[in-house]
Formats: structure tokens, sequence, C-alpha cells
């Protein structure tokens, strides 16, 4: 092996999970910043808005927080596998990022070839669903090293809870695998953009399977039985502080993440845009100029929130911010409009799509009241699993007598 | 009671009923509401930069007012709120006047700690057409000491500037 080939298939992807492993902790605080900001519009209050202008800083002291506070372990606690617990917890989560694309075309940077993905693992479905169902047993490790009957209570729900939707879960996905032919994460997304739709479209069923059932998995509202602050104080992690707490924390959010990723390469194109086919908007694909700074300005309106009486901020935002991507459009500077850079254009639709799917997470969070024990059972052996098993066999039939779309 | 509600449930057709939880109608509506919710206006105050308007006959806490044209004290310490406060919170030491008619106040201190914003106080106050003690629209009055509560003369005169809540 050169050196080259040195650099591109060894430094660069280590290069890359250090960065995975930097980013996605930021990116989390922030995501919690705007879960907390959407609850609370969603519940007509104002959020978090006292540390820096608007609350933006309210993460970093969340974060400082967690770090400074003191670490309790229960005194008759398991103190090994209490440690241990947040870290399977968290290293599982982490390591699902792996195999997640965010844009379809390698670049070269200095000379070197660095692929937008650090790893393209030809089984790379079944990876992930193996690598996000471990990290229950950090889940289960904790709630009984606790030495705690609300923590345990929190990890026997969410065992039998996981196992129940591990099934649909993987299910759900096996029709997207059939269309595509592949389990690879890059493929599945080649093979929606040479079939010409989303797989969204014939997998209509395994969409709503899985995101319902990616949901349950994550813990979330309105599956959030392990946790149920009002049953359970906090579930599985009752007893824990400071540090270990923020780990698993990291792990809850890294997996909505690393689901809201799933979902959007499996079933929404991954960093394919809209309607390739649609003339009109290709403006679209090179005006990453343009749609980032609308989106960006409709983020920070939104943040911001309902300070501007009747107007919509939201609107506010997104129309300042398209004026000004408008106006680089049309001035043009360097040249930067009319460049082609698939990478941007790429990573800009995939944001947009696993935001979107962030976006759900939280909105359930607003609307739907917690499921009982045994309606969570209901939901997931009598409608999740037979739904999801009888969408492969349908899938399959119709391949049969179609042939692969 | 039970037939009432038997008509209800008849109400929609079993397959629209059907098709109503097959298309999960109800879930659907619940997101639109949170939907709709993030863009209505807040009506949350935030407090200590926006304090929200009081009404007229608001009742905080009682104070003292000034002579509208000399500038003294208008309380001629009759002793009358002293003697009907329910909660016994409130103290005055008065003094002959030394020109021989009336009296006046030496101190007058409300202890903050025992009142319970009746407004009795102000009933009886013979001044007119303004009564000495009123109910003022004063509701700040957190404090790091007891000390802190029994309000005297001065404080019940002029207020409390808020940048005096120090520890």
């Amino acid at each position: 092996m050169d050196q080259k080939a040195l650099i591109e298939q060894v430094a660069i992807p280590i290069l890359q999970v250090l960065i995975a492993v930097a980013v996605v902790p930021l990116l989390i605080l922030y995501l919690q910043l705007v879960e907390r900001k959407v609850l609370g519009f969603m519940q007509v209050r104002l959020a978090p808005r006292r540390v820096g202008w608007h609350g933006l800083l309210q993460p970093i002291a969340d974060a400082v927080k967690l770090m400074t506070k003191e670490d309790t372990i229960p005194a008759k606690a398991d103190r090994f596998l209490f440690t241990l617990a947040p870290i399977v917890t968290v290293a599982p989560a982490l390591a699902a990022l792996a195999v997640i694309p965010i844009a379809g075309t390698p670049f070269e940077v200095l000379g070197y070839q660095v692929r937008p993905w650090i790893s393209d693992l030809n089984i790379g479905i079944v990876y992930l669903l193996a690598i996000s169902s471990l990290g229950i047993y950090g889940i289960i490790l904790g709630g009984w090293s606790s030495n705690s009957k609300y923590s345990m209570l929190g990890a026997l729900r969410s065992s039998a809870q996981m196992i129940s939707y591990e099934v649909p879960l993987g299910f759900a996905l096996i029709g997207v695998m059939m269309l595509a032919g592949s389990a690879s994460t890059v493929s599945i997304v080649e093979a929606q953009r040479s079939s010409g739709w989303w797989y969204v479209l014939p997998q209509i069923v395994g969409f709503f399977c899985y995101f319902i059932s990616a949901v349950a998995e994550t813990n979330r509202v309105p599956f959030d039985l392990p946790e149920a602050e009002s049953e359970l104080v906090a579930g599985f992690h009752t007893e824990y502080s400071g540090m270990k707490f923020a780990l698993f924390f990291l792990a809850e959010y890294t997996n909505m993440i690393v689901v809201s990723s799933i979902v959007t390469i499996a079933f929404f194109g991954g960093w394919l845009r809209p309607f390739p086919n649609v003339e009109a908007l290709s403006w679209v694909e090179n005006g990453w100029v343009f749609a980032t700074p609308l989106v960006l300005g409709a983020f920070l309106g939104w943040l911001a929130g309902q300070r501007l009486g009747s107007l919509n901020p939201m609107i506010v935002g997104g129309a300042l911010g398209a004026l000004l991507g408008f106006g680089i459009a049309v001035a043009d500077p360097g040249g930067i409009a009319s460049m082609q850079v698939p990478v941007l254009s790429g990573a800009f639709w995939f944001t947009l799509k696993v935001s979107f799917f962030l976006f759900a997470y939280i909105w359930f969070r607003g609307t739907y009241p917690r499921y009982r024990y045994d309606q969570l059972m209901q939901l997931g052996w009598k409608w999740l699993i037979p739904l999801s098993v009888g969408n492969v066999i349908v899938t399959g039939l119709v391949m049969l007598l179609v042939g692969r779309p | 009671m039970s037939v009432v509600g038997q008509r209800e449930r008849r109400e929609g057709s079993p397959i629209l009923d059907a098709l109503r939880s097959m298309l999960l109608l109800e879930l659907w509506v619940g997101l639109w509401v949170t939907l709709k919710n993030q863009f209505r206006p807040h009506i949350t105050v935030e407090y200590p930069k926006e304090t929200v308007e009081l009404s007229p006959r608001f009742r905080g806490v009682p104070r003292l007012r000034y002579h509208p044209e000399n500038g003294e004290e208008l309380c001629i310490a009759c002793h009358l709120c002293e003697v009907v406060c329910p909660d016994d919170c409130i103290h005055i030491v008065s003094e002959k006047k030394p020109d021989g008619k009336g009296k006046r106040l030496v101190s007058f201190e409300i202890n903050y700690e025992r009142c319970c914003f009746c407004g009795l106080c102000v009933d009886p106050c013979p001044t007119k057409p303004l009564t000495a003690i009123y109910m003022s629209h004063d509701y700040e009055m957190a404090d790091y000491k007891r000390e802190g509560f029994i309000a005297p003369l001065k404080t019940l005169l002029d207020g409390v500037d808020p940048k005096d809540y120090k520890e």
C-alpha cells in the first residue's frame, strides 16, 4: 500500500470518526435547545430565553452544569456495572454513525479523495440494526445495577419494548433492501436515484412501520415508558447524575439522529433532491447558496420566536434569508452561485430531510400522551409485526409479477 | 344516560369509523393542533424585564401618602388603623405637636410579615379626600432578612428602590 492509499483508507476515516464523535455531541446540545424551543412554542410558552441571545447559549450552560456536577453512585449499587452501563449505551449509538452517508459523491481535498461517509459496508442496514439493538444492554445494566425499584422497572419495560419493536423494525427495512437489491446505505440511495422514485412511495407501509417502531426503539414519546417521568421518576437513569447521565442523554439523542438518517436514506432518497425531473426546480440543485440562508433565516426566526407581534417570525426570517440568498445569487461574488458542488447540495438535502424527522420526533413529543403498557404491546405485536411482514410478502409478490422497478 | 351514549356512538357508520381509525385521523388532527399552536402569539410575561399592567384597584402593600400641598406626611396619628388591623402589624408612636393642636408621627411601622393585605386599615382613615394610608401598587417585597419586612416611615412614604435588594 503506497502512502496515498494509506492516507485515503486509514488516516482520513480516522479523522472522520474523530469529527463525527466531536461534532455530533455539539449538534445534540443544540438539538436539545431546538426541542425545548419547539415544545415551548407548541405549548404557547417562551422556552429558554435567559442564557445568551434568545437562550442560544442555554445548551452550553447545560453542558457545563452536567460536566461539573457531582457524580454520585448509590451505596448499594454495583459500582462496576453502574459505570459500565452508560458506556455500553453510548458506544453503539455513536458506532452506528459510521455507515451513514451524508452526500453521494466523493470529493478531493489536497489531492486526496474524501468520501462523505466513514464506511460503506455492504451490510450497512443489517449493521445498523445489529448495533442499535446493542444499546439496550446498557439500559438494562444501568437499571439493574442502580439497585433501585424505579430504575429496575424502567429497564424491564425497556427490554420488553425493545424485544417487541425490534422485529417490525427489521421487517420494515427488508422491503427497502428487496427493492434496492442491496443492504448498503449508499447503494440504497443510488438505487432510488436510478429507479426514479423515493422508496417512501412503494414502501409507504414499511415507512410507517419503521418510523413508529424506531420511535419506540429510541424510547421517545409516545413510547417513553422506560423513562416515564410521571410514573417512574426517570426510569432507568433515576440514580444517574453528572457525566454518566449526560452519556445516557447523548445516546438517546444520537439514536434519534441515526434513526432519522436511516429513514432519510431508506425511504426519502438520502442526499437526492426532490423532483429531479422537473427542470423548473433545477436552480435548487445549484441553489444551495440560495436555499441555505433561507432555511437558516427561517430557523433563526423560529428560535427567536413569537416576538414580532402578529407576524410569523419563521416566515419573516425565511423571507429575509431568501432575500439574502437571492442577493448572493444575483451578485454572484466569485461565481459562488453558479458553482456546482454536489457534496454541498447533497449534504444540504440530507440535513434538511434529517431535520424534518428530528422535528417530527419533537412534534410527537409535543402532541401525544404516553401509551399504556398493554397498548404498547398490542400495537407492537398485533399491528406492526403483521403489517410489516405483510408488507414484505406483498413487496415480494409485486416484484415477482412486475419485476424490479 | 346509557341510551344517549349509545346514540352518540351510532352516529358514524361502522365503515367510516373503521376508516377513520385506519387512517389514524385523530393522530393527524392532534399533530395539526400542535403545529398551529407554534405560531400563536405568546402570553408569557418575562417578569423581571416586563411586568403586567395592574388594575387600578389592585391591592399591593399598604403605604403612606405625603400631604399633596405642604409635602409633610398626611397621617394625623389618630391610631385608627392600628386599632382596626386584624393582624396587629401596624405600630404607631406619636407625640403632641409643639404648637398644641393635634398629634404628629414619631414613627410608623408596618410589619409586612404579618400583614394580610386586607385593606381594613384604609377604611377608617379619616383624612379627606385622600386617605393617609392606602393600598399601593407595590408588590415586590422579597428580602434576605426578616428585619427587611418591618417597614419604617421612610419606606412607607417613599417606597423601595428596586436596586436596594441586595444581600
